[in-house]
């Protein structure tokens, strides 16, 4: 009895022990496997030799933007100087070619129109700290925005009306939408820095305009992480190019400009590290002049066509429509209760806002094409303008015999904004911000004018209207796989993409009307000819028999 | 009935491969221009491209034999009896006059043919040849000094040629069938054997 | 006689390519519309729905563009707005001679952008169609097809109705939901 008790209690509190042990040993081991994979996904994250989580400056709580610069000048000493001296920084370009002085600061499109007067609200995407009106030190290198590029945790957001500032304090974001947007931990973004990515540029560069894909048409966040049909370079499961594969920076310059775009490339491939000051972000860079193996006649067009305008058949091919029109004058109109009107298309698109007036958008837009070697001609503030006509914000230039030219694919951005009658030029006005004068605060044109116009250095005539304008941009991203480049006849066809070209012989497009008339006419005569010839000789042979 | 051996088996198998081509060309080649839609454009440029290689090596082969036959000879050209031959056109074919020219082994084309020929020869052929050339290689004539052309002009001449072409077509399909009988040229260019009335 | 009966048989030869080639454009209709693609889709639903005294209901919006996009082609947008009415799709049901036609079930109106950047409504011939499947069949198909050009009716003077992208009955297949009209 005893032995018999006493072994079942032995067995049990074996068994006991047992599992207790063997539980253990699988929690242990599961631990561990998850300790791997984590080490393996953070080292696939960043291949840095530096993790900025251990950096002791960056252990701190920080206040704001400009305490976290200071943190990183504190290492990365000339950073602040090489972002000074670049148009991210400067707002400003000054065009070799046409000593025209551009950049956002000086240049009106006509989209939201014009920084001047509006910078508090524009700043949002200035890699700067502090810029509301003309004040603001451009020599100081804390005002420098290191982690709106380098942030890698997404979290990090700008705010426009905060002067290039992100918010520090819980606010309303979106106004009136009743969101709290929580302040942002600028500790976890310091310690998590990087490389830029596709998110990062995006984070300005598809929303240009005021919104996802407003303005570019080939930039929108669906190319954060785009399919292949997409992009076949960015393909987020494929090449994953970031945007700094093409865009190769040194020193903080970006390359590849929209100011002084380079139209025509013929020099080739690039060899690696050799530093001719050409322009590394083109097509030609990497893929050469003869890109096209199985087909080389394809070759054969490259003195005339750039390789934008076969590889990206259609812009806003993402599913977000493009803003396509804007039309300012009808802005203003508020609904019987005196409030802001929003009105949606189809799509769900806002399609009449009171503060901004009417806009048309469309996805998958087939671009217009026109010749183009690389100078662009602005409009500028002070430009004679004088109502008759459409006016160019900017003008592309070249022509079918001139060899730097080629035709390019572009989105046509038409709108109607404000000029200033009495002076005869674009206008500037005042757009955003908390005061009376603000245009999107008490929608009255005379204020909104005479501020802006006198922030760009002019007084108001006292008389404005509206102008029609047109701006080109060109395209040049979302490059569809080689399957999906535009098909011979799209273009070699009487109605084909390129019918609106001038100067250029097609085959195929039937551009010699005269001389198909003048041939055909003296074939089909000789036609006749013998079978009236013919005609008579059976004739005459069936008398002959008779 | 005589019958001479007239052409011989290199030069019928010449003649009608590149009536074929010819026809085929004229075909892809209007569709390239734009005249109508067959092949779709970018068949008809491999078609054409295609086509143009096998005339080329057709060519090779018949410059090599008219030399070493001595039977480029044929093409030279000869004023005499050319009115009687446009005069039989115009009025004796209707009238079963006798056939001016008299085909011989050494002399197998009559005087219009000559003209013709040569016309299509020295004319016709190399319009639409150094066109043609200058269109398929339009890309790298600055290489050979000629990067002043552009394409339109080649375009242009290239287009010329091939209505000639199809002129000469035309009038040529024709003129095989005014021999004594309307099958008698035809059947000469098939067999060899031209049957005479005498 | 040899010639005769050649051009006897030139004539059937003749006459059949024409008819291959030209069928599909008498057994489909194509329309362009002022409007945007997916404008265009909003108000042929908005027009189907006018239409619910008759039976009509929406079924479906399906986006083969988008199938494609996922595939990694692009193509130009298209969209499919389908929809079906009991009052013509029941009595076709019910006879076992045409129950083959619920193969035209629903009724789809296609809205698709070409190369010239423009709109462009597609519809079936249902009228043409129906007169291929006897009187009765051809009296259905005569009022469907009277009602689809009511469908394609684009009025300037509306303004946009919103696109309906959900199916009016929920679930997945647009299939078996009683509220999606089939």
């Amino acid at each position: 009895m005893n032995t018999t008790r006493f072994s079942i209690r032995y067995l049990l509190l074996i068994a006991a022990v047992l599992m207790l042990s063997l539980s253990s040993y699988a929690a242990e081991q599961k631990e561990s496997v998850a300790t791997i994979k984590m080490t393996q996904a953070a080292k696939q994250a960043s291949k840095s030799t530096a993790d900025h989580t251990k950096f002791t400056e960056l252990q701190k709580d920080f206040e704001s933007g400009p305490e976290v610069t200071a943190a990183c000048l504190e290492c990365h000493t000339e950073a602040a100087k090489q972002v000074h001296s670049t148009k991210h920084w400067t707002w400003e370009f000054l065009n070799p070619a046409t000593k025209q002085r551009l950049g956002k600061r000086n240049v009106i499109n006509n989209f939201c129109t014009s920084v001047k007067s509006n910078q508090a609200f524009c700043s949002a995407c200035h890699v700067g700290y502090g810029w509301k009106d003309d004040t603001f030190d451009f020599a100081k290198e804390e005002n420098v925005d290191c982690l709106v590029c380098h942030d890698t945790t997404g979290k990090y957001k700008k705010i426009p009306g905060l002067s290039g500032h992100p918010n520090y304090k819980p606010m309303e974001w979106p106004p009136k939408s009743g969101k709290i947007r929580e302040p942002v931990d600028l500790k976890k973004v310091a310690q998590n820095v990087g490389k830029t990515s596709r998110d990062s540029c995006g984070s300005c560069h598809f929303y240009g305009g005021g919104g996802n894909a407003v303005k570019h048409g080939d930039l929108d966040s669906s190319l954060k992480q785009p399919l292949r049909y997409l992009d076949v370079h960015m393909e987020a499961k494929g090449l994953n190019f970031s945007c700094g594969k093409c865009h190769l920076s040194d020193s903080h310059e970006v390359t590849g400009s929209r100011y002084a775009p380079t139209a025509a490339d013929d020099k080739g491939a690039l060899l690696r590290g050799k530093e001719d000051g050409r322009n590394p972000t083109t097509c030609v860079a990497c893929h050469g002049n003869e890109p096209h193996k199985e087909y080389a006649k394809l070759n054969d067009h490259i003195d005339k066509v750039a390789c934008q305008t076969c590889h990206i058949p259609e812009f806003a091919r993402g599913n977000i429509p493009t803003k396509m029109t804007w039309d300012w004058s009808t802005a203003g109109r508020l609904d019987e209760n005196g409030k802001r009107l929003k009105i949606r298309n189809s799509g769900g698109m806002v399609a009449y806002d009171s503060k901004k007036g009417d806009f048309t958008y469309e996805s998958s837009v087939i671009p217009e094409y026109v010749w183009f070697n690389g100078n662009v001609r602005y409009t500028l503030f002070g430009d004679k303008v004088d109502g008759s006509e459409i006016v160019k914000i900017n003008q592309f230039m070249g022509g079918p015999d001139d060899p730097n030219s080629r035709i390019w694919p572009v989105k046509v951005f038409r709108g109607k904004q404000p000029w200033d009658v009495g002076n005869q030029t674009l206008a500037v006005f005042h757009t955003a911000g908390e005061d009376d004068n603000a245009y999107w605060k008490k929608y009255d044109w005379e204020k909104a004018m005479k501020v802006g116009m006198a922030a760009a250095g002019m007084e108001y005539s006292g008389k404005m209207d509206f102008v029609e304008t047109e701006m080109s941009w060109p395209i040049t991203h979302m490059v569809a796989p080689k399957a999906d480049a535009l098909s011979c006849a799209q273009c070699h066809n009487e109605n084909g993409r390129l019918r609106n070209v001038q100067g250029i012989y097609l085959p195929g497009a039937n551009n010699t009307p005269v001389m198909d008339k003048i041939g055909l006419g003296i074939a089909l005569l000789a036609l006749l000819g013998v079978l009236a010839h013919g005609g008579i000789r059976i004739l005459t042979s069936r008398k002959g028999a008779k | 009935m005589a019958r001479i051996y007239i052409f011989k088996r290199f030069e019928r198998f010449w003649h009608w491969s590149q009536a074929a081509l010819i026809v085929f060309m004229l075909l892809t080649g209007f569709e390239v221009h734009g005249s109508y839609r067959i092949f779709g454009f970018e068949n008809a440029v491999t078609y054409h491209t295609f086509a143009a290689w096998m005339i080329i090596a057709l060519w090779v082969f018949a410059v090599f034999w008219h030399f070493t036959t001595g039977e480029w000879k044929q093409y030279i050209p000869t004023m005499e009896k050319v009115d009687a031959m446009v005069k039989y056109y115009i009025t004796g074919i209707f009238t079963n006059a006798p056939h001016p020219f008299k085909q011989t082994r050494l002399s197998k084309h009559n005087p219009l043919q000559r003209l013709a020929y040569l016309f299509v020869l020295v004319v016709i052929n190399p319009v639409i040849w150094f066109s043609g050339w200058a269109y398929l290689f339009y890309n790298d004539l600055a290489v050979v000094g000629l990067g002043w052309l552009s394409l339109d002009w080649i375009a242009f001449f290239h287009v010329v040629g091939a209505f000639m072409m199809l002129i000469f077509f035309i009038a040529h399909v024709y003129l095989a069938t005014a021999g004594h009988t309307p099958t008698a040229h035809i059947k000469a260019m098939i067999t060899g054997w031209e049957e005479s009335e005498e | 006689m040899i010639k005769i009966f050649s051009g006897f048989f030139a004539g059937i030869v003749l006459v059949i390519v024409i008819a291959f080639k030209f069928a599909g454009g008498f057994m489909f209709s194509e329309y362009a519309s002022p409007f945007g693609v997916e404008e265009t889709a909003a108000r042929v639903q908005a027009n189907i729905q006018a239409l619910e005294k008759r039976g009509w209901k929406l079924s479906a919006l399906r986006n083969p563009a988008r199938a494609a996009q996922v595939s990694g082609i692009n193509v130009l947008p298209v969209l499919l707005v389908e929809a079906c009415s009991t009052d013509y799709s029941a009595p076709l049901l019910k006879e076992m001679e045409t129950r083959i036609l619920s193969i035209l079930m629903p009724c789809t109106i296609s809205v698709y952008k070409k190369d010239d950047g423009k709109t462009y409504i597609g519809t079936m011939n249902s009228g043409l169609m129906g007169k291929l499947f006897g009187s009765k069949v051809a009296s259905i198909m005569t009022e469907v097809a009277k009602d689809q050009q009511q469908f394609i009716v684009m009025d300037p003077s509306k303004p946009a109705p919103p696109l309906i992208r959900k199916r009016p009955g929920g679930g997945s297949g647009g299939a078996g939901t009683p509220e999606s009209g089939c």
